[in-house]
């Protein structure tokens, strides 16, 4: 089942999320990338229901693009956040919905950071965080091993130890999982963990 | 029992309920209500009853030669078979398809929606098809639109267009997925097994469409819901050709034939006492 | 000729005018000047107080000066009860963007948020267009310190040195002459008091017909707005040697 998380480290923020599209006992495809790059220093991870998931980061998305063209200067990751809760909270009043977000971002000023805002529109800056199945098994291990101003490497490798705990943890482990990375120089993927390797990566 | 909706109304009726001539006008306006004291479960029922179309097979992949596409025919409503003859394979134009899963008159509306309202349209102010991309993930924005109203759809949809073959797999619930290969309904599960077990993407077009009739064959073999005609179709760069349609009943003579078995005993007919 | 033209605010001339925003402007003219000068670590803000008088008794301390966030000010040349519409919808949109995004709205979208409200009342029917000119000092972290100058039309643009009211032209040519572009806030305080000084119609400048308003950020990294108490304004008259302590009881 869906398994999303991300930390900070020194100087970036890494992100990971499980690639599985499941309905009901069905994987309907093993690569499926949950993780949006928002702007040129911003990465969206989003778990919760497919329609909704893909709705809504698109819909800010476009809203933070909108922006940019507007006043010809980036939101921070700070602003996007305060944004993207704000705009969930007022969906949320409208009609039901069900999106977990954290979001990754490198400013100028504040540096790296990661922002934790669940379906319910409750936001938090966190230096680690995890939704999802996976989160129980992603938090203990965080909790453990993570220690501020990480490597790269250090970072990636509790990532990794993440990956294989829930792979070898959880009864409805997904297969395959995406890790991306934003810093100074940008968002950007990192490395995927296959276990299954999808048809279409196989051909593409 | 009447639901009384007077309530709802802005104004007060201007004449008194029984002004003779006036009768059947100035009525509050009121419908009847069904007479049950669970109108919620009544509900749920009244909008699964509409949903023939539940059971079912469909699969789509993309292959060297372009996308293959195959379903069942059958209709189920609960345990009795409505129909064996459903065209689950929908022509929204000549190059794209689109596969029909759940409600049968909602995927129906929505293709012929997507075909006439937004593919065709399209053609018309840009002088070109539209791409499977952007024609898969307008239906799933309608879809999602609708969503948590009751519409029942799962569908693929299949085409060639500037960029190759393009597949995409769209849901009532809003959700969308690019793929190599999908397979939905009732019968999804079985038809995987067949299908993820001999797909190879360097197939040639005839060991594509066997493997789509043979996953389907045995989707309706072990899915009670799933049965009629496996038909397939395929779409290269020319566009969709319906390559069969064979029942699935001649299928499975063909694929097994009887055997004589070994006789353990005859049956002797018994002298004339 | 004009006559047929000048009714609606929304119909060009035949000349490609519109002539109700150029009468708003004409308005503006006649109101006390108001100076802003940007130096490198703040923005100064003058004004003339037209209406002075021994009964007047005002609730606020300034009637040109308003602070709209804690972070960006304006002044102020034209109808007064016009400023204060759009000061209000000014101090609204800043709060809804600190609302959304949790933080400090960036100034030049407040005064084009500002604008964009005066424009549409040049284009749509049956209003007439605001007679109100701003200046607008502010800083925000992605541009510094900055200074805004708008006009009935809903133009704007980022000044170094601007004047609006009165003898707005000539005050714009002295400042032109005088801006340099190292200038610090206290020197900048002097320029734009000795312009005022020669711009304005009355003989003598006294601290009861003046305003002034700095923007600048403290130590701690807070922006700060301060109004200048008439007692201190009245000794940095004298020290700027526009007034002499003597000149006054001749």
């Amino acid at each position: 089942m869906e398994s999303i998380f991300g930390l900070v480290g020194d100087g970036f923020a890494v992100v990971a999320a499980d690639t599985s599209a499941v309905h009901s006992i069905l994987v309907h495809k093993s690569n499926e990338d949950k993780i949006m790059v928002l702007d040129s220093h911003k990465l969206v991870a989003a778990s919760g229901e497919p329609g909704d998931r893909v709705q809504f980061t698109e819909y800010i998305q476009k809203n933070v693009a909108l922006y940019q063209f507007r006043n010809g200067i980036p939101l921070t990751t700070a602003a996007a956040a305060n944004f993207t809760r704000g705009e969930l909270a007022t969906a949320l009043r409208k009609n039901p919905y069900m999106v977990n977000i954290l979001m990754a971002g490198f400013d100028k000023e504040a540096g790296a950071s990661l922002y934790y805002i669940d379906y319910i529109a409750s936001l938090h800056k966190v230096e680690k965080g995890a939704f999802g199945y996976g989160s129980y098994f992603a938090l203990s291990l965080m909790d453990r091993h993570y220690h501020s101003g990480m490597s790269v490497e250090e970072a990636i490798d509790l990532v990794d130890k993440c990956i294989i705990e829930i792979r070898s943890r959880l009864v409805v482990a997904p297969p395959n999982f995406v890790i991306k990375i934003v810093d100074k120089d940008g968002a950007r993927e990192y490395a995927w963990r296959e276990s299954i390797r999808d048809a279409s990566v196989a051909a593409a | 029992m009447k639901l009384d909706t007077s309530g709802l109304e802005s104004a007060a009726p201007l004449v008194g309920a029984s002004s003779g001539f006036l009768d059947g006008f100035a009525d509050a306006p009121s419908f009847e209500v069904p007479t049950t004291n669970d109108f919620d479960g009544f509900q749920k029922e009244a909008i699964q009853m509409v949903k023939p179309a539940k059971g079912t097979t469909t699969l789509a992949f993309i292959f060297k030669d372009g996308v293959m596409v195959a379903a069942d025919s059958r209709a189920s409503m609960g345990g009795y078979i409505s129909s064996q003859s459903v065209k689950k394979i929908i022509e929204i134009n000549p190059y794209m398809l689109g596969t029909m899963a759940g409600g049968a008159a909602d995927c129906q509306f929505w293709h012929r929606n997507l075909g006439i309202k937004v593919c065709r349209l399209h053609e018309l102010a840009n002088k070109r098809r539209i791409s499977v991309t952007g024609a898969s993930k307008l239906l799933a924005n309608i879809l999602y639109s609708y969503r948590g109203m009751g519409l029942s759809v799962g569908t693929m949809i299949a085409g060639w267009d500037e960029t190759g073959p393009g597949l995409y797999y769209v849901d009532s619930e809003g959700g969308r997925l690019k793929g190599m290969r999908f397979s939905v309904g009732s019968g999804s599960p079985y038809a995987y097994g067949v299908l993820d077990d001999g797909y190879r993407y360097d197939m040639s077009v005839e060991e594509a469409a066997e493997l789509a009739r043979r996953a389907i064959y045995h989707a309706t073999f072990r899915d009670g819901a799933s049965g009629g005609v496996a038909s397939v179709y395929h779409v290269g760069p020319n566009g969709w050709k319906k390559l069969s349609g064979d029942d699935v009943g001649e299928l499975h003579y063909h694929y097994y034939p009887v055997v004589e078995g070994a006789v353990e005993q005859e049956m002797v007919e018994v002298a004339a006492a | 000729m004009s006559r047929r033209y000048d009714s609606r605010t929304t119909i060009f001339s035949p000349e490609g005018r519109l002539y109700q925003v150029e009468y708003a402007m004409e308005a503006i003219g006649n109101a006390g000047t108001a100076i802003g000068i940007l130096s490198k670590d703040g923005v100064v803000l003058v004004g003339e107080k037209k209406v002075t008088s021994k009964l007047l008794q005002t609730s606020t301390s300034t009637e040109k000066m308003y602070k709209i966030d804690d972070h960006v000010a304006c002044a102020v040349a034209g109808i007064m009860s016009d400023a204060n519409i759009l000061i209000n919808t000014a101090r609204v949109q800043a709060q809804r963007y600190t609302f959304a995004y949790q933080e400090p709205m960036p100034v030049e979208q407040l005064v084009q948020s500002l604008c964009d409200t005066k424009q549409g009342y040049t284009q749509f029917g049956g209003l007439r267009p605001f007679g109100v000119s701003f200046l607008f000092a502010g800083w925000d972290k992605n541009y510094g310190f900055q200074l805004y100058m708008s006009d009935p039309s809903g133009n704007y643009g980022g000044w170094k040195a601007a004047a609006i009211g009165a003898n707005n032209q000539a005050a714009q040519s002295m400042l032109k002459q005088d801006y340099k572009d190292e200038i610090t806030r206290e020197e900048a305080v002097q320029l734009a008091l000795k312009v005022l000084s020669k711009t304005m119609d009355s003989t003598s400048l006294t601290s009861d017909k003046l305003e002034l308003a700095e923007v600048f950020v403290l130590p701690s990294g807070k922006v700060k707005y301060q109004v200048c108490s008439p007692d201190a304004l009245s000794k940095l008259l004298v020290k700027s040697g526009v007034t002499q302590p003597a000149a006054e009881a001749s």
